[in-house]
């Protein structure tokens, strides 16, 4: 598919590209590493823990909009 | 530093060294069908047992210099109230979102999967319909994106 069309830039960002077979996975880190160049992030450090996916979509998503505030590793603390 | 190549095949060759029982989802899967997206982490299913959960904390001590925090990944979260622990490493921006189940729906058994090899490394993969099978009913309007391209490049029915 030559053209393809999108309501948003969101769609657009999200739409994978079709890549012949055996280019797969290369093609996927160049585009990740080109995608993190252009938007570098602060994250967290460590380990954390969810009970369910939206949990830890929830995390995701505090993170993607508060860089690190809001989020702790997991320490051992007081009971 | 962006998403490293090298360190996501060091990753995925301690995950083969180890003896992890493992299986890719999520864009990682996905580009490995041919279908590119960019990611912030590395999904993965790993079998829910004592011992695979070790496999998985060698295999992350053996790429992250024996990070300390790897530590608190712990079988009793995995395997009981904690089915799903990210783990972000001490440097760089890939991280890894590691899944013992998806509520009742899906687990390492349950997720058909496949064997690609990339530099001689093994890496297992879930097939394009267990990809779509995960995506295609989620909250995410992203997952449904995917599994929309899922079900074009694949000609995937609902069946």
């Amino acid at each position: 598919m030559a053209v393809q069309r999108f309501r948003t830039i969101e769609e657009m960002a999200a739409a994978p590209v079709v890549v012949p077979p055996g280019e797969g996975f290369d093609r996927f880190a160049r585009h990740c590493a080109r995608y993190w160049a252009i938007a570098p992030r602060v994250y967290p450090r460590g380990v954390f823990r969810f009970r369910t996916l939206a949990e830890a979509q929830a995390a995701r998503e505090r993170v993607r909009d508060e860089g690190n505030a809001g989020l702790h590793s997991r320490r051992p603390g007081p009971p | 530093m962006a998403v490293d190549r090298d360190e996501m095949l060091r990753v995925l060759r301690a995950f083969e060294q180890a003896g992890l029982e493992y299986v890719l989802i999520g864009a990682a899967a996905m580009g490995f069908h041919g279908l590119v997206r960019a990611t912030e982490d590395l999904d993965l299913f790993i079998r829910a047992t004592p011992e695979n959960v070790e496999r998985l904390k060698r295999a992350f001590w053996a790429v992250y210099d024996a990070d300390p925090s790897v530590d608190e990944i712990s079988s009793v979260d995995l395997l009981g109230d904690y089915p799903a622990v990210r783990y972000y490493p001490p440097s760089g921006d890939l991280f890894f979102d590691v899944m013992t189940r998806l509520g009742e729906v899906a687990s390492f058994e349950t997720v058909a999967a496949e064997t690609k090899e990339v530099e001689g490394i093994r890496v297992r993969v879930a097939t394009p319909l267990a990809l779509y099978a995960l995506k295609k009913d989620t909250v995410r309007p992203l997952d449904r994106q995917d599994a929309e391209a899922l079900r074009r490049r694949f000609d995937l029915t609902e069946e």
